[in-house]
């Protein structure tokens, strides 16, 4: 018998969009009860910790540094350590982990290191990304920082703060929010009020559920097609902050060694561009049980093989959330190689 | 030993679509140049970058792809590279005309995409 993975969240946000307000608020609701969180900060000493009010809670300090430039060592002997802990009856049995970067943090190798670290990866399942954008200096900090915009771009959910000292309709922010990530769900907190039902809960990847829950994942409709019927220019993908966002879809099965060399071509030419790669691919080999990819950069999970397609859909969706990639060429290339493979699987047909 | 299928389409289509991967290649690897099929040949392409010497590939349908150094003495045109698909071609590319351009490999985790169930997935 296996135990069920722990689902973990990540709250990122750029310094000051109020990640910690909204963690406490969040740690408030008697729904969270059974929930650690691993925070850190920079310098001596751990502020934001101090300010995380949740005394029935476990929470845990990684001291010196940023999580993600320490996330390979600290986070992931931290994480281990709760597991332990838990395992052993020495901790309270908690149900959810969050983890609060700093808010120069690159939320990427954080979600690397859970998706590859044997050490946790098996025992956790990452959830969800959520990124809190300032609503009164938001913009500008998009302006600045690419580090902001990197955090809004790689998020499941992006909860505008402070909206009671500005609108961010009015200030464009939310189109600039929704152009750099249009799947991402969009909600707004004063004083870091918001509904914890609407972050955390329904499990980002269930395979009991995985109609609807896989439609919502991948959420291919809020992306522009790279290419509508292999007819496509540049307008065809979002542009804003060098960050593209847009859906590869293909109504022909996709040989699933194709699959594979597309994955490695990018991983290896431009993996440090890739924000964010999710997918349900209609593979040849596999008729009724469509692929199901996630990666973030040069890092994948196994690709899952889903019992039945969530929809009468069948065509292959790639949602792509990528720092100056061009779509065309993301076409292009997924088309290229897969022509190649079929000459050459027509090639080992003909001499057998 | 894999063989490409004599019917490898190398019409307009294909063409297009190579030019396509190949200058969307240099823009990735921040490399000034331009991509243009051969007039004289339906099967290459002349790789030619603003700061490096022009590079013809060429697709031969039975092994692959064929890398050569455009040379304007006929007896040093070599290969320089042979590869049996795109993934090698781009990566000699690369290494060739951006050896400093980010290369990273691709990490498959340890982590299960779908949720399992306490009885197994």
């Amino acid at each position: 018998m296996t135990v069920a993975a722990v689902p973990v969240s990540v709250i990122t946000g750029f310094l000051g969009s109020g990640k910690t307000t909204l963690l406490a608020s969040l740690l408030r609701d008697p729904a969270l009860a059974r929930t650690a969180v691993i925070v850190n900060e920079f310098g001596e000493i751990g502020l934001d910790h101090l300010l995380v009010e949740a005394a029935d809670e476990e929470i845990l300090l990684l001291e010196g540094g940023c999580v993600c430039c320490s996330v390979r060592g600290d986070l992931v002997r931290t994480a281990g350590s709760l597991l332990a802990r838990r395992a052993a009856g020495a901790i309270a049995p908690f149900e959810r982990i969050v983890i609060e970067t700093t808010g120069l943090a690159d939320p990427a190798p954080i979600l690397q290191a859970l998706m590859t670290d044997p050490a946790i990866a098996d025992a956790l399942r990452l959830e969800s990304v959520i990124a809190t954008v300032d609503a009164a200096a938001g913009a500008a900090t998009l302006d600045a920082h690419p580090e902001a915009v990197k955090q809004a771009a790689i998020a499941d959910r992006i909860v505008v703060t402070k909206t009671d000292l500005a609108d961010p309709g009015a200030s464009g922010l939310l189109e600039r929010l929704h152009a750099l990530n249009p799947a991402a769900a969009k909600l707004t907190a004063v004083h870091g009020a918001v509904d914890a039902s609407r972050l955390f809960g329904a499990a980002t990847y269930d395979a009991q559920a995985c109609g609807p829950d896989v439609r919502r994942w991948l959420a291919a409709e809020a992306f522009p097609h790279g290419a509508a019927g292999h007819r496509h220019d540049h307008a065809a993908g979002r542009h804003h902050d060098a960050v593209t966002s847009f859906c590869l879809r293909r109504s022909t099965p996709l040989h699933a060694v194709t699959l594979t060399l597309f994955l490695q071509v990018l991983a290896e030419h431009c993996g440090a561009r890739l924000l964010r790669l999710k997918g349900l691919v209609d593979v040849l080999e596999s008729p009724s049980r469509p692929a199901m990819i996630h990666g973030v950069q040069h890092v994948f999970h196994p690709p899952a093989w889903l019992d039945a397609w969530p929809d009468g859909d069948r065509t292959t969706r790639i949602v792509v959330i990528a720092l100056g990639l061009d779509p065309l060429w993301l076409e292009a290339l997924l088309d290229a190689l897969d022509c190649e493979v079929a000459a050459l699987q027509a090639g080992a047909s003909a001499a057998a | 030993m894999l063989a490409y299928h004599d019917a490898m389409p190398n019409d307009a289509t294909w063409q297009t679509r190579i030019t396509l991967v190949l200058s969307g290649a240099l823009r990735v690897w921040g490399v000034s140049g331009t991509v243009l099929p051969d007039p004289q040949d339906a099967a290459a392409f002349f790789v030619a970058p603003e700061t490096a010497p022009t590079v013809r590939v060429r697709h031969e349908a039975a092994a692959g792809w064929t890398v050569m150094l455009v040379d304007p003495v006929p007896e040093r045109r070599a290969a320089i590279g042979r590869h049996a698909g795109l993934p090698g071609l781009l990566r000699q590319l690369r290494e060739d005309l951006a050896p400093d351009a980010p290369a990273g490999r691709l990490v498959i985790g340890a982590q299960p995409l779908l949720e399992r169930g306490p009885d197994g997935p």
